[in-house]
């Protein structure tokens, strides 16, 4: 009895003491967890009254020249904070509507240069570098629990909940979206950019779902004999589509078609793979067969990259009048390295088509534009999409360089009117 | 015997002429030409035999870029022979020919995660040093990392391990739409580690070992698959604690999750 009792009482001992432990260490997680967003949100504060200064300082120059600095200031001082935004914990509707304003402050003053009147910046910042005190007001109002050490994260967390919060998230978030409304509005090419994402532009008739599977069936007959299931997409996608789901032999996958045309958005199929593989010739050639017959014609080569049991390949639109590639329009196609069939298809950049406009040509000396130690291996045109999101007809150069023995190639992307380099990219 | 003589020259004959017209056999080198965009044990064979001679200074990897490219090209243009950055069957015989591999070091020290290199006329254990780790055996397009790869299949294994293959992908895509999207962070760590973004964050399933599944689904995502249809928020409507969630607009539901913008 007396061991029971013994044995017992010192297991007691052992679980009070491992658990004290475990508590001790969980609070001191919690506290340096705590103290590191302390620390966060007090640099947050701090660099937004420094952001607002920022942007009052580049109100006392004309010229966009004069505040050049202090615009500098303003992209680095909101990449900032959008960086610390990013790593608190905050409700999500606000922080997101911060991030979203923070990074187009950011970028308008970036791109200030191009703007043709200095008096609509000026505007603009002014209301800005308001809205910002105002921001700045409410966030030390809202944090300031966090910040001073009386509220736990646990407290903290059970604060951002919109039903327990004493402080309106929400309300904070709709605020900071209107000031991006005011502020910052959307720009010509942005809404054109968005109504491509939506495929606004698609004019097709609507296809009933058994025209869908009909589509299906001509592309994959192999895998649409068995289909488990067609949904229609949820009321609130931007555009309507069938989700075709089939199961056949020992393929499982999925292919999204277009309810406006019958255009496919994406096919991807998952089977085992055998070990065996094709030749990468004959692996292209029934990779460019399935494309001319399923209508894509208009479609060159640009890449491809192989792995385990497929390769990847990438195709890109060629526009007629300057044969330049467009590459905002491409197709990925993934190909099975054992057999060569299509396992996956995706054409939804290809069919939100750009609209591309003729544009000057002028000839740039490469000598005198680049360094004396590079080379031009390749030029082409090809219309690329450039910060402002408008699509440019460019140079599109791949130019090589002596680094340390080795050859370092790069894509360099140039304007064909302006000479802006749009792009420099360093390829593997 | 004189049978048995011609017999024996109609032999050598035929076994003559069999080898003369057999395919080019180079080293180990498989029969398959190999150029850029290739990837496995070909590349590696060839970047280790172009290094043995000098013509390639970069890693090892079995990945063939541009750095093999100009590397076979300029080995093709020493040689005599076309030059056209292709491995087919006379330059891999002249490489082979060239050169020496020694396969058994080479995939060791690939297993191993070593730095290493392949230079003829050096003893190979002086070549070898430690490194940073095996690496993922995959290729990617340029603008992402192996390290992205990584943190991405350990969240979708995280996030979406019992779901379908599709919904894996989706659920990668999600991660790279907000990439991409103004209200969220544009790094893949940064959205991934985002506070109160992933559950799998937060209750620390992130840091399970992911399958090849879920790596497969990210690799899939990362080529250019978006089975969310532009997709940034997605949730389990039977976990779903936010109120929030279920006032986004909701565009398809794969698996348990519904997908929203």
């Amino acid at each position: 009895m007396k061991k029971t009792l013994f044995v017992l009482v010192y297991a007691f001992a052992v679980l009070a003491i491992f658990a004290y432990g475990k508590t001790v260490d969980n609070e001191k997680l919690s506290i340096a967890l705590s103290n590191q967003y302390a620390n966060n949100m007090t640099d947050a504060s701090k660099k937004l009254q420094e952001l607002e200064t920022a942007v009052q300082k580049t109100l006392l120059f004309n010229e966009a020249e004069g505040s050049s600095k202090a615009r500098e200031d303003i992209w680095r001082l909101s990449a900032d904070i959008k960086n610390s935004v990013a790593s608190l914990p905050l409700d999500q509707s606000f922080s997101t509507s911060w991030m979203n304003y923070l990074g187009r402050l950011g970028n308008y003053a970036k791109e200030a240069d191009q703007a043709k009147e200095h008096s609509e910046y000026h505007k603009v910042m002014a209301n800005a570098s308001k809205n910002l005190r105002n921001l700045a007001e409410e966030w030390e109002v809202a944090t300031v629990g966090l910040v001073n050490g009386r509220l736990s994260m646990d407290e903290w967390q059970s604060r951002l909940d919109a039903t327990k919060s004493d402080h309106d998230w929400a309300g904070m978030g709709t605020m900071v979206k209107q000031y991006t409304e005011s502020d910052f509005p959307l720009t010509a090419s942005e809404s054109d950019a968005m109504k491509k994402r939506d495929l606004k532009n698609l004019e097709d008739q609507e296809v009933t779902s058994e025209e869908a599977i009909k589509r299906f069936r001509e592309l994959f007959p192999s895998v649409s004999n068995e289909i488990i299931g067609v949904e229609t997409s949820k009321p609130g996608a931007p555009y309507p589509f069938y989700h075709i789901r089939f199961a056949e032999n020992q393929s499982v996958g999925y292919i999204d078609i277009t309810e406006k045309g019958g255009h496919v958005l994406s096919y991807l199929a998952e089977r085992p793979y055998g070990k065996e593989s094709l030749p990468f010739d004959d692996i292209k050639k029934k990779t460019e067969a399935f494309l001319k017959e399923a209508g894509y014609t208009d479609v060159v080569y640009e890449e491809s990259r192989e792995n385990h049991t497929a390769w990847h390949f990438v195709y890109v639109r060629t526009e007629p009048e300057y044969k330049a590639k467009v590459f905002s329009d491409v197709i990925h196609l993934k190909v099975a390295k054992d057999t060569g069939e299509i396992v996956g298809l995706d054409a939804s950049e290809y069919i939100r088509e750009e609209k591309t406009t003729a544009q000057p040509i002028r000839e740039f000396d490469w000598k005198t534009f680049f360094h004396s130690d590079v080379n031009i291996v390749k030029e082409e045109l090809a219309y690329v999409e450039n910060d402002r999101l408008e699509q440019r007809l460019s140079y599109y150069l791949t130019v090589t360089k002596e680094e340390h023995g080795e050859i370092g190639t790069y894509v360099v992307i140039v304007d064909t009117e302006s000479g802006e380099v749009i792009k420099t990219e360093r390829l593997q | 015997m004189k049978k048995m003589m011609i017999r024996l020259m109609a032999a050598i004959l035929l076994l003559g002429s069999a080898y003369a017209t057999s395919p080019i056999k180079s080293g180990a080198f498989s029969s398959q030409e190999i150029a850029r965009g290739a990837y496995g044990d070909d590349v590696i064979e060839l970047q280790a035999r172009l290094q043995y001679i000098g013509y390639y200074t970069g890693t090892i990897d079995g990945k063939f870029g541009y750095g093999t490219y100009w590397a076979l090209r300029n080995f093709q243009e020493q040689f005599g022979l076309p030059v056209d950055g292709i491995a087919g069957a006379k330059t891999k015989q002249k490489l082979a020919d060239a050169s020496e591999y020694d396969e058994k070091f080479v995939k060791d020290n690939l297993n191993k995660g070593n730095k290493f290199t392949t230079y003829g006329n050096k003893p190979l254990s002086s070549q070898v040093s430690k490194g940073s780790g095996k690496k993922e055996n995959v290729q990617l397009p340029g603008e992402y990392s192996e390290q992205d790869l990584r943190l991405m299949a350990n969240a979708v294994y995280g996030e979406a391990r019992g779901e379908p293959y599709e919904g894996q992908v989706a659920v990668a895509a999600v991660i790279l739409n907000r990439l991409e999207h103004p209200d969220f962070p544009d790094t893949v760590g940064g959205v991934i580690f985002q506070p109160l973004a992933f559950t799998a964050v937060a209750d620390g399933q992130i840091w399970l070992e992911p399958n090849d599944r879920a790596k497969q689904a990210v690799l899939d995502a990362i080529n250019g698959w978006d089975p969310s249809e532009n997709a940034i928020y997605y949730f389990n409507p039977v976990t779903a604690t936010s109120k929030w969630i279920w006032s986004r607009q909701q565009i398809k539901k794969i698996g348990m999750h519904i997908f929203c913008i």
